[in-house]
């Protein structure tokens, strides 16, 4: 079976440090209004029983990519590994994946004017690297980074145990799992 | 966190000019099956259709600012025949050579052939619904993900064209704009059904399982672009014309009609339906939230 890469976010430990999203600008090499990262925060309950949830959001991976088939250069495209990417020799900068993404988890650099966005690094950039730096970087292990087809791992059991969902269903086939 | 537009003036402006330009074509073919020996008037359309368009895409050009950095990467436009923008990159250059042969060929006294008009219509009819189509695609924001947004956008882009024409034939050609009374009665439906399709898109985006169409139209009648949408759009744009040209078409008399005054009125309606367009255009940019941002947990 192919490798399916995946993540789970559980939103039950996230704290909202955002040592994600630095460690994410650190490993890709950013700019400092360039974030692959983005935190919804919810309150609910009355004073005094309230529960805060940190929702951090980025780009889901989706098996049926809406920015990729709106895409008219073919920049942003999903690759053999299942791994949506942005050519960023390709892209004009038009922005008209930004408006055709549901989850507005993709940033347009400001310097060259193209669009990019998270890259499942451990895949693209680390030769030999077991798992994403956003991953690694968080203090509440609220992340969990590996193979969706492989019953086996880590982040396929937690899945199953936890009951972890993509954030809207079924919606594109993210394959970005939130327990919630 | 606070929703910050995708896109914003310039696209509108580009949305706007190209509804307009290719309306303006689709005026000047009318006015030449209609109309043929106001010669002036379709005149005015055949060089705003070009020049309105072109300048349009300068501005998207402007604005897809890593292509403009990188022209050639303008080429790859025509790799993904899945995206409806370069289904418009298609419609767009085959609108604009059509647009700007019948110019060069009106200048040069040479008879246009009727395909040639008829190839260009086409054109333009199809730039101006791509226009509603690029937006209705994008399924994260309830107030363009419907299929009443290409055919608002398509109406009000014949009405902008036919306004823009006959605006300017007011001033340049007023004899001819006395003649020209089946345009200007077919021009007159044009914003009465606009009413109709905007308390269409309206009720049917508030009523979208997210509540982003809720908050979206709310944004847009009582919001942040209320008085916009009230007082430029609604007022300004489609009642007022509306109300004008009925008076002019139907009530006044064949004099105050034909005169300097009744040629004022009509070409004050025209400037309220070239405001109004460029409105709707902005507003519609503008004011849709995205599913996503409004309520994340939700679904």
């Amino acid at each position: 079976m192919m490798t399916r890469y995946g993540m789970l976010i559980d939103t039950t430990k996230c704290v909202g440090c955002s040592a994600c999203r630095t460690a994410c600008q650190r490993q890709n090499n950013l700019l400092p209004d360039e974030d692959f990262i983005r935190f919804e925060r919810r309150e609910t309950g009355k004073y005094p029983n309230v529960k805060v949830e940190t929702v951090p959001l980025q780009c889901m991976h989706c098996d049926d990519a809406p920015c990729a088939s709106v895409c008219p250069t073919g920049a942003a495209h999903k690759g053999a590994d299942g791994i949506v990417s942005v050519d960023q020799g390709r892209c004009i900068g038009c922005l008209y994946c930004m408006s055709a993404c549901p989850y507005q988890v993709r940033v347009r650099n400001s310097q060259t004017g193209a669009v990019d966005k998270c890259r499942f690094c451990a895949v693209q950039t680390e030769k030999g690297a077991t798992t994403c730096t956003c991953v690694e970087a968080c203090p509440a292990h609220a992340r969990v980074f590996g193979d969706l087809d492989d019953p086996d791992s880590e982040l396929a059991r937690t899945i199953v145990e936890k009951g972890a969902k993509p954030i809207a269903g079924d919606l594109t086939q993210a394959k970005v799992y939130y327990v919630r | 966190m606070t929703y910050e537009p995708i896109w914003g003036a310039i696209i509108a402006w580009y949305l706007f000019l190209a509804g307009l330009g290719g309306g303006a074509f689709v005026t000047s073919t009318f006015i030449r099956f209609r109309h043929p020996e106001c010669h002036g008037l379709m005149r005015i359309g055949r060089v705003v259709a070009p020049v309105a368009v072109c300048i349009g895409l300068v501005l998207l050009m402007f604005d897809a600012m890593a292509g403009f950095q990188h022209p050639l990467r303008f080429a790859l436009l025509l790799t993904n025949f899945g995206s409806v923008m370069t289904w418009g990159v298609v419609f767009l250059a085959a609108f604009v050579v059509v647009a700007l042969i019948v110019a060069v060929m009106d200048f040069m006294k040479r008879d246009v052939p009727a395909w040639l008009d008829i190839l260009g219509t086409v054109m333009g009819l199809c730039v101006a619904a791509y226009t509603g189509c690029l937006l209705g695609v994008c399924q994260g924001f309830p107030l363009w993900n419907t299929a009443l947004l290409p055919i608002l956008f398509l109406v009000s882009a014949v009405s902008t064209g036919m306004a823009i024409v006959l605006l300017i034939g007011a001033f340049v050609k007023p004899d001819e704009f006395n003649r020209v009374v089946v345009l200007k009665k077919f021009h007159f439906w044009l914003p009465v059904v606009e009413l109709i399709l905007v308390a269409a898109l309206l009720f049917v985006t508030s009523a979208n399982p997210s509540p982003a169409g809720w908050a979206s139209v709310m944004t847009l009648i009582s919001g942040n672009w209320a008085v916009a949408f009230w007082v430029l759009f609604i007022a300004v744009g489609l009642v007022v014309p509306t109300i004008l040209e009925c008076w002019m078409l139907w009530i006044a008399s064949h004099q105050l009609e034909t005169s300097r005054t009744g040629q004022m009125v009509s070409a004050a309606s025209d400037a309220g339906v070239l405001i109004g367009g460029f409105v709707l255009r902005l507003m519609i940019v503008s004011a849709a939230l995205p599913i996503t941002i409004v309520q994340p947990w939700m679904f």
